[in-house]
């Protein structure tokens, strides 16, 4: 069983941590400091070392633990000085439990009487002391020592040696007492204070009692006095159990009081007593309620209440399982053949059931509130954890990889660890999209309301999971998407039904994780975006120049143009001419990127591309005129070198990449950026990237380093923004090197395309 | 049901927090007296486990402040022993332990000893 392994690990964890202990307190010992404090905390050692073994039947040990336990006491009580011989013995006696505890561990044996002329010499030191002596070993058989009980009319013999001061009421019944009879037994209880001082409760007795067999129960209450003489604290009331039972003895029913024994009078009869209704009738007269008590101080004479009251004295077991929880089986009327003791098991079981079910929630959600600083600065280093590592990697050339094998190995463990603790670290920050995601249904109730539409909105994939800091920045890109879908997307309902389609449009929210991205999708199932108006809309506003030629994706990716709006009238909901453009410019802040889908008559469908974290970006790591700069892998398609590559020239004079059938447009890293650079045009490099909506770029540069991770740091916080740069990052060797972003590349380059 | 466990050894802790927990009762620690009594002030608990020989302050005495906080009258307190000369079991329970488990503790015994001192 590996629960036991896991104990046993345990305990062999603090053996070890327990001997140096006792090695570290006899080195002052044996300074001559004898005080109490060393020897107690010797004795505790000890008695730890012996405990455990116990529990994992290390028999040898714990019987030489437990001679040198006992000699120990004596020495802490004074009965036993400590000389030198004494210490000496100690000292050794801890190198044989050492031993004992070492054999356990390894499973091992040692040999026959190992320790046994040590433990003669403990017997022998405290043997002045009798009741220690020879002290059993038996607690480690038996989980409980039977308490012996005295019994009313028991041999004579037996009641001598009973150890136990337990009363012997002869007259506690009135009636002769009954020839015995099988299975009956009489029991009556007298708790005295300390019993309800100790927390002890007269309910859980006779609870307990009634697992044994059937039981009555009748309340004595004759010694309540006046309320006059009522003490709070006071004890009166007594009980007298008629219990019967096949199988209980003497020692059965004393076990029960076992925890009360001296607090209370018990005395346990052979035979029915005469705890029967007819019997009791007489004193039921006489015996005094609460309420009559209560009455007697304020009328002389309230008999009605006293006696409906009084009848209710007699209480059967019944009753008092009635007002347990949880309740036991009730004993029926009459005495049947002994009660079966599983059907109170049942009902505990079922109580422990309910219980465990409600401490699995609570241990569930287990959790402790951070703050998200002290998260972030965890991150922070990990991220710099991440780079020093990628430095190590980075500076292992061939020759140190060949001449240092195990260094080699040991920093691929790095390299895996850390980027274990860098996504459990990341797991922290993240959190469901659902806490967006659940905002949108009213929105789009709203919208519907507003726009006198039917809409409904679908969420998929709402548990998916990404970093706090992207959730946060999500709601209000999201809230334009559905408020666009709604607006624009969306068609009355009786366009929908000249077009076929059902009364009431649907808009689509799904969260995916896709590699290292997160996909947020709106799709609606409305018209479609109207490309022959967005087109005319951008020619207008000059966004496009009257020439130039779009492809659809183009022509669709243009809603997210500054200042772009297709609302012939500008309308509550999204026709503020501010709308997709802040989704694009949000989205981009963070990492990601919009995509732009879209069938006539069918609907559209806009895609976000999310990092999963913003702190680590996978980058390849570029060289431009003797500078560093990091492209973010994930936009990268492919890299050429230039002398393969097919480059030719636009009739305006601008150079394009030849790439399967595909002219792509070419920026130059080093001119975009106003450096000079002695490379060679042909030892340069293309790298190939793909932009949103799938718009190529080739980027040249003059070296291909490697790739790497790097922590982004943001250049609009520390320095200003700038087209083209997405941010910093510090590099492994400690030099700063810029992010390129591959989508403001782009744009910039048709900026000044269009300026020249 | 919250059960608070007491003791310097942690195997012992760690096999009652087992044992325990698999019988549905959610548990607390502590390990010693003092630890416990602190442990008190800030938390309810239905009924506590303690060892006798602890550091800082034993069970005997964490028995006896628990009870003398006058806050806690009817927490019952079950006293964990390898003592068999009931020296220890009968201080502990002079203290005002309510009952008492005998090490090494079998897990069905031990639940049985805790159902019988809490409702």
């Amino acid at each position: 069983m590996s629960d036991l392994d896991d104990f046993k690990a345990t305990y062999f964890d603090e053996c070890s941590e327990l001997l140096l202990e006792l090695e570290e307190q006899f080195a002052a010992i044996e300074e001559g400091d004898h005080s109490s404090n060393r020897l107690n905390a010797v004795f505790r050692a000890i008695h730890s070392i012996k405990g455990g073994g116990g529990a994992f039947g290390f028999s040898g040990l714990v019987g030489f633990a437990h001679a040198y336990e006992t000699l120990l006491d004596h020495v802490r009580d004074g009965r036993v000085e400590l000389s030198e011989p004494v210490v000496a013995l100690c000292i050794r006696a801890n190198d044989i439990v050492a031993d004992f505890v070492a054999a356990a561990k390894d499973g091992a044996e040692l040999e026959a009487g190992y320790g046994a002329e040590e433990k003669l010499q403990f017997d022998t030191l405290t043997s002045g002391d009798p009741d220690m002596v020879g002290e059993p070993m038996e607690e480690f058989d038996i989980d409980f020592v039977p308490v012996m009980v005295t019994i009313a009319g028991a041999e004579d013999d037996a009641m001598a040696e009973a150890p136990l001061s337990l009363a012997i009421l002869d007259d506690a019944f009135e009636a002769p007492p009954l020839a015995p009879e099988a299975g009956h037994w009489t029991i009556r209880f007298t708790p005295h204070s300390e019993l309800y001082a100790r927390a002890n409760d007269p309910l859980l007795l006779l609870r307990e009692l009634g697992t044994l067999g059937d039981i009555k129960v009748r309340a004595v209450l004759d010694e309540i006095p006046a309320l006059a003489d009522f003490e709070p604290f006071g004890v009166y009331c007594s009980w007298e159990i008629a219990l019967r039972s096949d199988t209980a003895t003497e020692a059965t029913i004393a076990e029960v009081f076992e925890f009360v024994e001296g607090n209370c009078d018990l005395t346990i009869t052979r035979g029915e007593a005469p705890v029967a209704e007819a019997a009791l009738d007489a004193e039921i007269e006489a015996m005094p309620s609460f309420a009559q008590l209560m009455a007697d101080e304020a009328q002389p004479e309230p008999l009605a209440v006293a006696e409906d009251a009084s009848s209710a004295q007699l209480i059967s077991f019944e009753a008092l399982a009635e007002s347990m929880k949880p309740a036991l089986k009730a004993a029926p009327p009459v005495l049947p053949p002994p009660l079966k003791q599983a059907a109170p098991a049942e009902e505990f079981d079922g109580e422990n059931d309910r219980r465990s079910g409600v401490e699995d929630r609570r241990n569930g959600v287990q959790s402790i509130r951070v703050d998200l600083d002290k998260i972030d600065r965890v991150v922070n280093m990990v991220g710099e954890l991440v780079i020093t590592q990628s430095m190590l990697t980075q500076q292992m050339d061939e020759t140190l990889r060949a001449r240092y094998q195990e260094l080699v190995r040991g920093l691929e463990v790095l390299a895996q660890t850390t980027r274990g603790l860098q996504d459990s670290v990341m797991s922290i920050r993240a959190q469901p999209v659902k806490t967006v995601f659940s905002r949108m249904p009213r929105l789009v109730r709203e919208l519907a309301s507003k726009t006198g539409k039917k809409i409904r909105l679908e969420t998929i994939g709402e548990n998916t999971e990404i970093d706090k800091t992207i959730i946060e920045q999500l709601s209000d890109p999201l809230t334009h998407m559905i408020r666009n879908s709604a607006d624009h997307g969306i068609e009355s309902p009786e366009k929908r039904l000249a077009a076929g389609k059902s009364e009431s449009g649907a808009i689509r929210l799904s969260a995916e994780q896709a590699g290292g991205n997160i996909l947020i999708a709106v799709e609606d199932d409305g018209g479609g975006i109207n490309r022959e108006r967005v087109l005319q809309v951008a020619r207008d506003r000059g966004v496009v120049g009257p020439e130039q030629a779009l492809s659809d994706e183009q022509i669709d990716q243009l809603i997210f143009a500054p200042g772009f709006s297709t609302a012939s009238e500008i309308s509550d909901i999204s026709g503020r001419g501010v709308g997709m453009d802040v989704v694009l410019s949000n989205i981009k802040k963070i990492g990601g990127s919009v995509h732009v889908k879209s069938w006539t008559g069918r609907g559209t469908r806009m895609t976000l591309r999310l990092p999963l974290t913003l702190a680590v970006l996978d980058v390849m790591l570029v060289k431009v005129a003797g500078s560093p700069y990091v492209i973010p892998l994930s936009s990268i398609v492919e890299t050429i070198q230039c002398a393969r590559a097919n480059f030719s020239r636009m009739p305006t004079g601008a150079q394009v990449l030849q790439v399967r059938g595909e002219y792509v447009q070419v920026v130059d890293l080093a001119s975009r950026f106003e450096m000079t650079t002695e490379v060679e045009r042909d030892n340069r490099f293309v790298v190939l990237c793909e932009a949103e909506g799938g718009v190529k770029v080739a980027v040249i540069v003059d070296d291909i380093i490697g790739q790497q991770q790097v922590v982004i740091k943001s250049l609009e916080e520390n320095f200003q923004s700038i087209e083209g740069i997405a941010g910093g990052t510090i590099l492994g060797d400690g030099n700063v090197a810029l992010i390129v972003d591959v989508q403001g590349l782009k744009s910039t380059t048709t900026a000044h395309k269009s300026a020249a | 049901m919250r059960v608070l466990t007491v003791d310097d050894s942690r195997t012992i802790l760690a096999m009652l927090h087992h044992t325990l927990s698999n019988a549905g009762f959610e548990v607390l620690q502590a390990e010693d007296g003092q630890k416990g009594l602190d442990v008190l002030k800030n938390e309810s608990v239905d009924v506590v486990i303690t060892d006798i020989n602890m550091p800082v302050m034993d069970g005997i005495e964490f028995i006896r402040n628990v009870r003398a906080s006058g806050m806690h009258n009817s927490l019952p307190i079950l006293i964990l022993t390898t003592e068999t000369s009931q020296d220890k079991r009968d201080q502990g329970r002079a203290a005002g332990g309510t009952g008492w488990i005998v090490k090494p503790f079998d897990p069905e015994k031990l639940i049985s000893v805790i159902h019988r001192v809490v409702h």
